[in-house]
C-alpha cells in the first residue's frame, strides 16, 4: 500500500517552514478524508457511543435524560421476555442453518452439472431477490393463509389444515422457509462461481483412479469451496442473529411471542414501549456477543481473499 | 471426446443406470425449484386480474376465470405510486452522490495520497465493520432526532457516506489502478481534485456501478427504517407498500395483488436486461462480505 502511494511533495525550495510545509504537502490528503471522518464520527461513532451512554440513562425527549446507573441492565436481566427472545433468536439461527444453509450449496453443485438451461436456472433462482421484500411479504401472507394455496394442497392430500402463521409450532419455521426461498439465490451464485472454477482435470484424474461420483463431490468439490462455505456460514450467523424484519413484517413477533427475536425486542422496546434506555442496554449486550462473531468473519474473509 | 465439456460427471458416468437416474432426479429437483420460484410471482399476477370473489374462493384457482384489467386502474388510483417511486429515487440518487463524494474521495486519499497517520485513519473507518448495525439502531434513531434530520432525506443521504464496506471495496479498487497515470498527470500540473474526477473516477466506473446496484437495492428494499425516520409523504416505495397496501385492513385482495404486481414487474425486467452486470457485481460484494 505504502509503496503504491505517491507523495505529492512540491519542490523543497517551495516549502517555507517545516510545520506549514507539512500541512501544505499533505493538504489534499487530509482534505479528501475529512468529509468521511466527519460523517463517520457523526453517524457511526456518535450513535455507538451514545448507545453505551444511554444504556445508563432513562431517556426522555421532553424532560431530559436522567442517570439511572445499572437500572436498565437490571430490567433486562429480570425480564423473562428477554430470555424468551434469546431462545427464539437461537432457534431462528438454528432453523436457518438446518432449513436454509445447505440449499444453495446443493443447487450450486446441481446447476453446475446442467448441460442445458444453466443460465435460466440461475436467473430463476435469483429472481425473488430482485422483487422488493415487502411485496414478497404480502405474497407469502396469502400463500400461508388458512385458505391459501398451500393449505388447499394439504387438504387435497388429506393431511389437513396447518396454520402456518398462527400456530406457534409452525410460525418460525414458515418464516425461515419463506426467507430461504427469497434469499438462497445470491449465496448460490457465489457457490456456483466457485464450483465452476474447479479445474476439470481434477475430476478426470479422480475418475481414472476409480473415484465414484459421490466421492468426487465429497473429496474434490466440497473441499474446493470450503472457504466460501465458511465465510457464508459466518455471514449468515451474523445476519440471522440480528434478524427481525420478516418477523416484524409478517407476524409482529406473535403469535404469543413465538417469533419475537432479540433484535425485534430491541425495536419494540424503543418504538412501542418508548423505553430507549433499556433498548440501548439490550443493544450493548447484543454487541458484546456479536462483536466476537464479526471478528471471526473478518479473519475468514481475509483468508478467503488470499486463497482465491 | 471433448474434454472441456465434462463437469463432476463424465460422459462415461452417465452410461451407468444408477447415475442416469440420479441425474434425472437432480434435473427434476432443479425444475421444481425453478417452478417454485416462478409460481408465487405468477400467482401474484393472476390474482391481480381476478375478481375479488374469485381470489377468496377455496380452493384457489391458478388461472383467472375472467380477466379484470380494471383492477390496475383501481390500484393505481388507490396509491400514488409515482410519488413514492420518486422518493425512492431521490434517496437512491442522494445516497449515490454521498458514496461517490465522501467515500470516493476518502478511499482515493487512503489509497493514492501519502500522508502521516494514514493507517490509523484507515482503521478508524474499518473498525466500524465489526459493529453490527442492529446493536445501535436505537441510539442511531435518537441521534438523527438530535441532529434535527427527522423527516428529511438528509437522514439517509448523510449516513450513506458512513459505509466502511464500500470504502473498503473502493480502496482496494483504487489500489489496483495504474500508478504512472497519476504521476504523469501530476507532472502535467493536474491538481489532486482533477486526478480524482478526471482520472480515478472514470477509471472506476465498474466499481461505482457495482456500488450503485447495492445502494439501489438498499433504497429499494428498506422499509422499516424509513417508516421510523420519515413521515408519510416522504415514504419510499417499499415503506408505502408495507404501510398502505400490505397492512391495509379494507383493501380488496385482488386490488392488493394488482398493486403488488405493478411494483414487482418493472424490477424483474430491469434485472433481466442488466442481469450480467448485476450478478457480477453481487458476486464481487458477496465474496468480500
Amino acid at each position: 500500500m505504502n509503496e503504491t502511494a505517491v507523495s505529492v511533495s512540491p519542490p523543497k525550495s517551495a516549502v517555507k517552514g517545516p510545520k506549514r510545509g507539512r500541512w501544505r504537502k499533505h493538504f489534499w490528503g487530509y482534505a479528501f478524508v475529512l468529509p468521511a471522518v466527519i460523517i463517520f464520527l457523526l453517524f457511526l461513532w456518535l450513535p455507538i457511543l451514545k448507545g453505551i451512554v444511554y444504556s445508563f440513562y432513562h431517556v426522555d425527549f421532553v424532560k431530559g435524560n436522567t442517570f439511572v446507573g445499572m437500572d436498565n441492565y437490571e430490567t433486562v436481566f429480570r425480564d423473562p421476555v428477554v430470555w424468551k427472545a434469546v431462545k427464539n433468536t437461537l432457534y431462528y439461527v438454528l432453523l436457518c442453518l438446518v432449513i436454509g444453509f445447505w440449499v444453495p450449496i446443493l443447487f450450486a453443485i446441481a446447476i453446475s452439472e446442467l448441460k442445458k438451461f444453466q443460465g435460466f436456472a440461475r436467473i430463476a433462482a435469483y429472481l425473488p431477490y430482485v422483487v422488493p421484500v415487502v411485496v414478497l411479504y404480502g405474497l407469502w401472507r396469502w400463500l400461508y393463509d388458512p385458505v391459501g394455496p398451500f393449505n388447499a394442497v394439504l387438504m387435497k392430500l388429506g393431511i389437513g389444515q396447518i396454520n402456518f402463521m398462527t400456530d406457534t409450532k409452525w410460525s418460525m419455521i414458515s418464516l425461515v422457509v419463506m426467507e430461504t426461498w427469497q434469499q438462497f439465490g445470491s449465496a448460490m451464485l457465489i457457490y456456483l462461481a466457485a464450483v465452476l472454477s474447479i479445474p476439470k482435470d481434477w475430476y478426470e484424474a479422480a475418475e481414472i483412479d476409480g473415484a465414484g461420483v459421490w466421492k468426487r463431490i465429497r473429496h474434490i468439490t466440497l473441499p474446493s469451496i470450503r472457504h466460501q462455505i465458511a465465510l457464508l456460514l459466518v455471514l449468515q450467523l451474523i445476519a440471522t442473529s440480528q434478524g427481525y424484519q420478516s418477523q416484524l413484517a409478517m407476524l409482529d413477533g406473535g403469535p404469543n411471542n413465538a417469533t419475537l427475536t432479540y433484535a425485534l425486542y430491541i425495536v419494540k422496546y424503543a418504538f412501542n414501549n418508548l423505553n430507549y434506555g433499556v433498548a440501548s442496554a439490550l443493544g450493548v449486550l447484543m454487541f458484546l456477543v456479536l462483536g466476537v462473531l464479526a471478528v471471526v468473519q473478518h479473519r475468514l474473509s481475509n483468508r478467503g481473499g488470499d486463497a482465491s | 471426446m471433448k474434454q472441456a465439456e465434462r463437469g463432476i460427471l463424465s460422459a462415461y458416468d452417465l452410461k451407468k443406470p444408477a447415475n442416469k437416474i440420479a441425474y434425472a432426479a437432480m434435473s427434476l429437483v432443479i425444475a421444481a425449484m425453478v417452478v417454485s420460484m416462478l409460481y408465487p410471482i405468477a400467482v401474484a399476477f393472476f390474482n391481480g386480474v381476478k375478481a375479488n370473489v374469485e381470489v377468496n374462493t377455496f380452493p384457489p384457482r391458478f388461472l383467472p376465470k375472467e380477466w379484470h384489467w380494471e383492477n390496475y386502474v383501481t390500484g393505481w388510483k388507490y396509491i400514488d405510486l409515482t410519488l413514492y417511486l420518486r422518493n425512492t429515487i431521490y434517496i437512491f440518487l442522494g445516497n449515490m452522490v454521498a458514496t461517490v463524494l465522501v467515500l470516493g474521495l476518502a478511499s482515493f486519499s487512503l489509497s493514492r495520497l501519502n500522508w502521516p497517520y494514514r493507517k490509523a485513519a484507515y482503521y478508524f473507518f474499518l473498525v466500524t465493520l465489526f459493529i453490527p448495525p442492529t446493536t445501535y439502531i436505537i441510539p442511531n434513531f435518537i441521534n438523527l432526532k438530535d441532529l434535527g434530520l427527522m423527516n428529511t432525506f438528509w437522514a439517509f443521504w448523510l449516513p450513506a457516506g458512513a459505509n466502511a464496506f464500500f470504502l473498503l471495496l473502493l480502496k482496494s479498487f483504487f489500489d489496483g489502478l495504474n500508478q504512472e497515470l497519476f504521476e504523469s498527470a501530476r507532472i502535467d500540473g493536474a491538481s489532486e481534485l482533477r486526478c480524482f474526477f478526471q482520472l480515478a473516477f472514470p477509471l472506476s466506473v465498474p466499481i461505482f456501478a457495482t456500488l450503485a446496484i447495492f445502494v439501489f437495492s438498499n433504497a429499494w428494499n428498506e422499509w422499516f427504517w424509513p417508516s421510523m425516520v420519515l413521515g408519510g409523504e416522504h415514504y419510499p416505495l417499499s415503506t408505502a407498500i408495507k404501510r398502505f397496501v400490505i397492512d391495509a385492513r379494507r383493501l380488496d385482495t385482488n386490488i392488493r395483488f394488482a398493486i403488488l404486481t405493478m411494483v414487482m414487474i418493472p424490477p424483474i425486467f430491469v434485472f433481466l436486461i442488466f442481469q450480467r452486470y448485476i450478478v457480477r457485481g453481487l458476486h464481487l460484494g458477496g465474496v468480500k462480505g
